[in-house]
């Protein structure tokens, strides 16, 4: 038994809480009768009017974490950096928009804001005196297709490095740990159409050890190129960028600044186990290195349900929560 | 991969005022997974049985009470369109669609925060306006 402890991110419940099968009490009350301790929430999501939401759904919010006794652990934001077609926002503006969701957050009792990929790290800086003051970390997320290698996460990164700030750091996402390409996503794009000749062209990147992240970057190699049939084989390369297979190792510079982890999964297995990322590996090396933080089951399958059947994210996330029990 | 979402079932239907049929609705959910201002839903696109339908004819609404042309969202930043809320879309048409069975196809299409090209969804299903 180790310190690492456990949340959800309620992005898992996403399709049960837009076709209103779960509520946002729903959701934490299944975390409470499953005995998960912590949830993560993107607040764009499950809240209104953000990153100025009401007091009235604030005190909501707070009188449901009591009840249910979850703990809020981190929340996903976003920088509508696009917000106008004709512009990108300005560094004031998006500063000001920044502070905004770190006085929400701190309001909904998190200690946390995850950014998102891509977020300019030119803001950073300035916001920290008011993350100090609210008690809330700024934590980058290094996800899949974006992660270390990517530019806008290195300027991050120097940024996090040279202030060396407690309430700076990193949320990882352990889909740069896949070992296999998800079934799951294959068999929806097969069902589309996808040529079978691209997707044994990516499972034997995989098996070979590397990850098919340069394809979706750069001008795909003839041999591939000549696959391509239609716009659904072109998409399954693009987005098969966004599964990496990474050593572990990749994590050991920045171990000491990794606040959290998004524990990625998009199909538990008959056997208990997740079909493209090694957990039991991933738990022993964050032992290994004293992790103490929390990992947040973060179901991504739900977007590759085929035609007519349904999505229950539900029971994928009870699966991986055991499993994640028994590996910690 | 979010194209479920974009018509909902059994949601086409002549909208009346005043005794007079204006034109048609039908119900829409984001195709992504948070809510975002108007502005950034970037374009919206209905077709009706094979034929295109004038981008001007077509007005959005997050919530089914207020409304916008297409190019006034554009600028419209103080409403969203949040998730787990249906929109509809209007399409301004005297008389309306005709009862019977329509094959609709709608597609929308959002700025995405960190995907550099806008995002879109789309999706094809034969409706029965009563």
């Amino acid at each position: 038994m180790s310190s690492i402890k456990r949340a959800v991110s309620l992005y898992s419940y996403q399709d049960e809480y837009v076709r209103g099968k779960l509520t946002l009490e729903g959701c934490l009350q299944e975390l409470a009768e499953i005995g998960v301790e912590g949830v993560e929430v993107i607040t764009d999501q499950m809240f209104h009017n953000t990153p100025e939401t009401d007091d009235a759904s604030i005190k909501a919010w707070k009188e449901m974490v009591n009840k249910t006794g979850i703990v809020p652990v981190c929340n996903d934001i976003f920088i509508n950096t696009n917000l106008y077609h004709n512009r990108m926002l300005t560094k004031k503006e998006n500063l000001d928009f920044l502070k905004k969701e770190l006085v929400q957050a701190h309001k909904l009792g998190f200690p946390m804001v995850r950014l998102v990929s891509a977020t300019p790290a030119d803001i950073i800086e300035e916001a920290l005196p008011l993350a100090e003051e609210l008690n809330v970390i700024m934590a980058l997320e290094v996800h899949a297709g974006m992660a270390f290698d990517n530019a806008m996460t290195k300027k991050f990164t120097d940024i996090m490095f040279k202030l060396n700030s407690p309430y700076l750091g990193l949320v990882v996402d352990t889909g740069i740990f896949c070992r296999r390409h998800p079934r799951v996503s294959t068999a929806f794009f097969l069902d589309q159409g996808l040529n079978p000749e691209i997707v044994k062209y990516i499972d034997d990147i995989f098996a070979s050890g590397d990850d098919p992240l340069e394809l979706s970057h750069n001008k795909l190699p003839e041999d591939l190129e000549k696959m391509v049939r239609s716009r659904i084989d072109r998409e399954y390369i693009l987005f098969a960028g966004g599964y990496e297979n990474k050593d572990f190792s990749v994590l050991d510079p920045y171990m000491p600044y990794v606040k959290h982890f998004h524990g990625k999964f998009w199909e538990m297995t008959e056997e208990g186990t997740e079909y493209s990322i090694p957990y039991k590996e991933l738990i022993d090396y964050l032992k290994e290195k004293g992790y103490e933080g929390y990992i947040a089951s973060e179901y991504e399958g739900g977007r590759f349900a085929l035609p007519g059947t349904e999505i229950d994210a539900v029971a994928q996330v009870r699966q991986q929560q055991d499993m994640l029990r028994s590996y910690i | 991969m979010f194209d479920n979402y974009v018509l909902t079932d059994n949601s086409l239907e002549n909208v009346k005022k005043d005794g007079e049929i204006t034109g048609y609705k039908m119900r829409t959910r984001i195709t992504y997974y948070r809510g975002i201002p108007l502005s950034m839903v970037h374009d919206i696109q209905v077709e009706v049985d094979g034929q295109e339908v004038p981008r001007e004819s077509i007005r959005f609404s997050p919530d089914g009470e207020i409304y916008f042309t297409l190019e006034e969202m554009k600028t419209v930043t103080s409403y969203k369109w949040e998730y787990g809320q249906e929109g509809v879309v209007y399409v301004e048409q005297p008389g309306g669609l005709t009862p019977g069975e329509h094959k609709i196809k709608l597609t929308q299409v959002s700025r995405v925060a960190y995907i550099p090209v806008p995002f879109s969804g789309t999706q094809t299903k034969t409706l029965i306006v009563q």
